[in-house]
């Protein structure tokens, strides 16, 4: 188990240094696959973009160029961290939090500028 | 280790590996060096498929504002004025094919002009003075300057902005607040008019009553900076206030948005409790729009991670200045600097509850002029373009990250913004930052009157170095985007 856990970890150090320090910011149409990340994209308006511009570093850094899994982006977003403060359910939703998951999964397959 | 607590490590590292707010040091886009001439390459400018970018004018002085007479003559104002502290000279000139300039209307002493619009054949000019405070000029076609408003609090941070001409025949135009946050502070010495006028400070529209909070920083008035001073909400700096203290409103006031005949007379309160309404414009259905720069993380009562609002403008209604961002209380909790203490309310009773906004733009994206399209020439009709002149960090609050300079489009509709002209690359920013010869700084822009063109003013080349703006004379550009073949069967 604690092999695992140390090579998971290495793994995902890797992946998080490998993504770009800040890509830019998605352009033009974007290509959603759901109405789910339809809906995400308004949740994300209200309440990332503006510290995230477009996903791209703003107040806060790029979010766009990290692989961080669902359930990390849902902690982040529920505990806050640093600067970033935390989103309770009484502000954004569960529906609401996965919308904007979903949406951020199709912000990093757009084409770049 | 269990599984949580990895998960944790694993959040923890990742943050660490992208950068933390606290421990990374401020990126905006101003800051970094410059060696005049500025670059012009309209091809560095990367716009949808279809569109075309053409460099209309270029070696401007602080360019403002655009707009367009009765035979499709464009004319852009140029301030006279620019933070940091540099006068030049306001002037409202006309712009030929060539891109060459000829002289309509000056002066030396009201700088900044923010803004124009031609109405009944004239120009309305706003002029946010530093020296003299804020007027709304008409200049006829010869140049005769006539005053149609005055006497509008304009000496502060913030200025009369541009006009717009409405559908009911009255030219409305924003007013800017003195302050950040409604208390006169050290950060007003830093912009330079708190020596020049330390009696001024924020009006209200109507009648406020104060909680009564006071804030202790040092007297910056004072030759020899000595000792301490306590300074209120919405008085001179040095001055205290009192819990219950009611502090008159009137009209003209700050953070509002006033109309006024043509021919002029007594100006009328359309809305207030915004911060720096920079820009309006009327939907093509008729309903009126502002864009309002929030907060900065500055001066005695510094607010954290407001983004930039696109209100639609609700006669009589009250935008929440000093007390929310949007529809939210800054003391929250989630407006709280790093390190530093949630911002307080400032008003005892609150005049009512903001309306929700159109739009959340980005965090000192100062986002600016706008214009609706209205044109299936050009496309995306319905939909509002806004300039976004770029962040101010570390000024006005540190940035991970060029905020800005860019031109985006949002469905007004959803609330939705995407990227509309931005410099081309990975890295997002003004091109005196990521290199070639695109966008600086956007601050206004409008459509001409076929709605088939989009004029970009590009205020040109403004480095920051902490508090302190360094804005470069003769960089400003005027840009023109236009699709490159007409399309059928397009509405948006």
């Amino acid at each position: 188990m604690m092999r695992l856990a140390w090579i998971l970890l290495v793994v995902l150090i890797v992946l998080c240094a490998c993504g770009s320090a800040r890509r830019g910011e998605p352009f033009g149409d974007l290509l959603l696959t759901s109405d789910s990340s339809r809906h995400g994209e308004e949740v994300f308006m209200r309440y990332c973009q503006p510290c995230h511009p477009g996903g791209d570093a703003g107040l806060g850094p790029a979010i766009n160029n990290k692989p961080l899994p669902g359930f990390l982006i849902r902690m982040q977003v529920r505990r806050g961290f640093g600067a970033m403060p935390p989103f309770p359910r009484e502000v954004l939703s569960d529906p609401d939090l996965d919308a904007v998951v979903a949406y951020l999964n199709d912000l990093r397959r757009q084409p770049r500028p | 280790m269990r599984l949580p607590h990895l998960l944790s490590v694993l959040l923890i590292f990742s943050h660490v590996l992208s950068g933390c707010y606290v421990l990374r040091s401020s990126a905006g886009g101003g800051e970094t060096s410059f060696t005049p001439p500025r670059m012009v390459a309209a091809e560095d400018i990367v716009v949808p498929a279809g569109y075309i970018v053409e460099a209309v004018a270029t070696g401007l002085t602080f360019p403002t504002g655009v707009a367009f007479d009765e035979e499709g003559g464009v004319y852009v104002v140029e301030a006279g004025y620019s933070y940091g502290e540099i006068f030049t000279t306001a002037q409202l000139l006309k712009i030929d094919a060539q891109g060459r300039t000829r002289l309509i209307a000056s002066s030396d002493k009201g700088g900044p002009w923010t803004g124009v619009t031609v109405f009944l054949g004239d120009f309305f000019v706003t002029e946010g003075s530093q020296i003299t405070g804020g007027r709304l000029l008409r200049i006829s076609p010869e140049g005769e300057i006539s005053i149609v408003a005055e006497g509008l609090p304009s000496r502060g941070d913030h200025h009369a902005n541009a006009p717009v001409a409405g559908p009911d025949g009255w030219i409305y135009f924003g007013q800017g607040t003195a302050t950040n946050s409604g208390v006169v502070g050290e950060d007003n010495a830093e912009f330079g008019w708190l020596h020049r006028f330390p009696e001024v400070h924020d009006i209200p529209c109507r009648n406020i009553t104060l909680v009564g909070r006071n804030y202790t920083t040092r007297n910056v008035l004072d030759p020899d900076d000595r000792g301490r001073i306590e300074t209120g909400a919405f008085v001179p700096f040095g001055t205290s206030t009192a819990q219950g203290q009611v502090i008159p409103g009137e009209v003209p006031c700050s953070g509002a948005i006033l109309r006024v005949r043509p021919t002029g007379g007594e100006m009328e309160l359309v809305a207030w409790g915004m911060r720096n309404p920079f820009g309006l414009a009327f939907s093509p259905d008729g309903r009126l729009f502002a864009t309002d720069n929030s907060y900065d993380v500055r001066g005695s009562r510094p607010i954290f991670g407001t983004g930039d609002l696109l209100w639609e403008v609700v006669p009589g209604a009250w935008y929440g200045w000093p007390d929310f961002h949007g529809e939210h209380l800054i003391a929250e909790g989630r407006f709280r600097p790093p390190g530093r203490e949630d911002p307080e309310p400032l008003l005892a009773r609150h005049p009512g509850k903001p309306p929700r906004p159109v739009a959340i733009l980005a965090v000192h994206s100062s986002s600016n002029g706008l214009d609706f399209s209205s044109s299936a020439a050009f496309g995306h009709v319905g939909e509002v373009f806004i300039a976004q002149f770029g962040d101010m960090a570390s000024g006005t609050g540190k940035v991970m990250g060029p905020v800005g300079f860019k031109v985006v489009r949002v469905d007004v509709e959803r609330g939705v913004t995407r990227d509309f002209a931005v410099n081309g690359g990975k890295r997002n920013g003004p091109a005196s930052r990521i290199g070639g010869g695109g966008l600086e700084r956007p601050v206004a822009l409008r459509f001409d009157p076929g709605g088939e063109s989009l004029y970009i003013v590009d205020f040109g080349v403004m480095l920051q170095q902490g508090d302190h703006s360094i804005p470069v004379e003769k960089t400003g550009v005027l840009w023109r985007i236009r699709r490159d073949a007409p399309r059928t069967g397009e509405g948006g």
